[in-house]
């Protein structure tokens, strides 16, 4: 597996410079307005929906033959996509608190987001932000298996739309079933974020693999 | 055969408008057997059926005696190379190189460079710059270069120069040296096969025409040129397939030394695999 996670990097880097130019612009844009918080987020999610592009350059090079010759199952190939969907969003979290905090610094609004609500502790912060970029990115995957890297990337939409739309749902419900979302509730339901978006990542690997295990590779 | 280092018994896929139909054969250690037919006769599909990369509907394939999916050891003793280069443009040699050794256990990385260097290709150089003879190098380089035992080319040779072609085709006669070694190599450049293979096995439109020895081929079967009135006379039995070319007709017999003594008076030539392949393959009859 440790091959496929090299391959992507490997190809992803050769787009690292226009990545961090988009995300230093975002800092210009966002960081006076919306604060280290926001930014954090823009980070982890835009670095997320690169796992996109790794599946462009696969289809680009007709790479999964050649994987399923190398000592890998189909299996190993899904979970090194998802193993690099997490190292993207880590690295996103990573360089959205350097740089935000050196932008904040500099805009003079350091860790105050605009309009914050209640100030959220920086690594519970980056915690969430890696959940919600991770099940964001995590529903693209299958996506892209099942209708390929261009589909799929129009497809985008909906990975961002379908958790959105779930945890609407679950808010909504819980207020229907009169369950009194408190501060103190809400911020307990953010610490156990990264339960649900284990769970969700492990859903999509299990349904990504259900896809590509029945694909044929030509 | 004995001791088959790949051994298939009676394959099928079918895909809309194409079947592959009850495919067998076998390759003995130290053999090279060469895949011939028309594009779209079904080569590929047979490798990619062999590979687990295409589910099979039906057969069986197993390499030492062991289906692939069982063991991940196999597939560190099985290099492939398919026509065109799997790795993303922007990729170098040396990136390959380390790719592959995260990939294989058996990765000879000393190995490889000598590869690199024996086909001058750039470790440093982005395979975008790369032409289709050295796109073809570093993929049998990185095929030979985790010490595979089987060899499986998939038109590997195709879009080559002969210069190129003949380079690659003397390595894969001195990996055949080793007599643990064995290729399996479709192509329909047919005097590649004709130089290099031990067995031939011809599919045509998805079904395995026959799978033979190319000494047999060479040196048994033959074509009678002759008119029609002269064709008239010939026992249809003996014929494996035919062709009328203006007013001569082709004959493929599957023994010219009988047919030289039973036709004395009829042209029988020897017959090269293009010839095997375009009687087949564009014959009017056929048996």
């Amino acid at each position: 597996m440790k091959s496929l996670i090299l391959k992507d990097f490997y190809n992803i880097s050769h787009n690292a410079k226009s990545i961090l130019i988009i995300l230093l612009v975002f800092a210009v844009v966002f960081l006076p307005s919306s604060g280290i918080q926001n930014y954090i987020f823009i980070c982890a999610i835009l670095c997320s929906m690169m796992i996109i592009t790794t599946f462009s350059f696969d289809e680009q090079s007709n790479w999964p033959l050649y994987a399923m010759i190398m000592p890998v199952s189909k299996k190993d190939i899904i979970a090194g996509k998802y193993m690099v969907l997490f190292s993207f969003s880590f690295i996103g979290v990573l360089f959205g608190i350097v740089a935000g905090a050196i932008g904040s610094i500099i805009a003079g609004n350091y860790f105050q987001a605009a309009d914050a609500a209640p100030a959220i502790p920086l690594p519970l912060l980056a915690l969430i932000a890696l959940s919600c970029s991770t099940v964001f990115g995590s529903i693209s995957i299958p996506l892209v298996i099942r209708f390929g890297a261009e589909k799929g990337r129009i497809l985008v939409l909906a990975s961002f739309l379908i958790p959105a739309g779930l945890c609407y749902i679950a808010y909504h419900a819980l207020i229907f079933f009169g369950l009194n979302l408190t501060e103190n509730l809400k911020t307990i339901l953010l610490y156990c974020s990264p339960v649900p978006a284990a769970i969700w990542n492990y859903i999509m690997y299990k349904i990504s693999c259900a896809i590509f295990v029945g694909q044929d590779l030509q | 055969m004995t001791e088959a280092i790949l051994q298939i018994e009676h394959l099928s896929k079918q895909y809309p408008g194409f079947l592959l139909d009850d495919i067998s054969f076998s390759i003995p250690k130290g053999t090279i057997m060469g895949l011939i037919g028309e594009n779209g006769a079904g080569k590929s599909t047979t490798i990619k059926a062999a590979l687990d990369l295409v589910k099979k509907d039906s057969g069986s394939v197993a390499f030492w005696g062991q289906e692939l999916s069982s063991s991940k050891q196999l597939k560190e003793d099985i290099g492939v190379v398919f026509d065109g280069v799997n790795f993303y443009e922007t990729l170098t040699p040396a990136k390959v190189g380390n790719i592959s050794a995260a990939a294989y256990r058996q990765w000879d990385e000393r190995l490889y460079l000598d590869y690199l260097n024996r086909f001058g290709l750039p470790a440093n150089k982005e395979i975008k710059s790369f032409s289709k003879g050295m796109k073809t190098k570093l993929c049998l380089a990185a095929a030979l270069s985790h010490a595979p035992k089987l060899l499986i080319l998939d038109e590997a040779t195709s879009g080559l120069d002969p210069v190129m072609r003949d380079d690659i085709l003397d390595i894969f006669l001195g990996f055949v040296q080793d007599e643990n070694h064995s290729i399996l190599m479709s192509s329909h450049i047919s005097t590649d096969l004709e130089q290099i293979a031990d067995y031939i096995t011809f599919i045509h439109q998805g079904k395995a025409l026959f799978c033979k020895t190319k000494d047999e081929l060479r040196y048994r079967y033959g074509i009678i040129r002759c008119k029609t009135g002269f064709f008239d006379t010939i026992d249809k039995s003996e014929i494996l397939a035919c062709r009328k070319d203006n007013c001569q007709w082709d004959i493929l017999v599957a023994d010219k030394e009988k047919a030289k003594r039973k036709y004395r008076n009829a042209i029988v030539d020897d017959a090269t695999i293009d010839d095997i392949l375009l009687l087949y393959v564009k014959g009017e009859y056929t048996k």
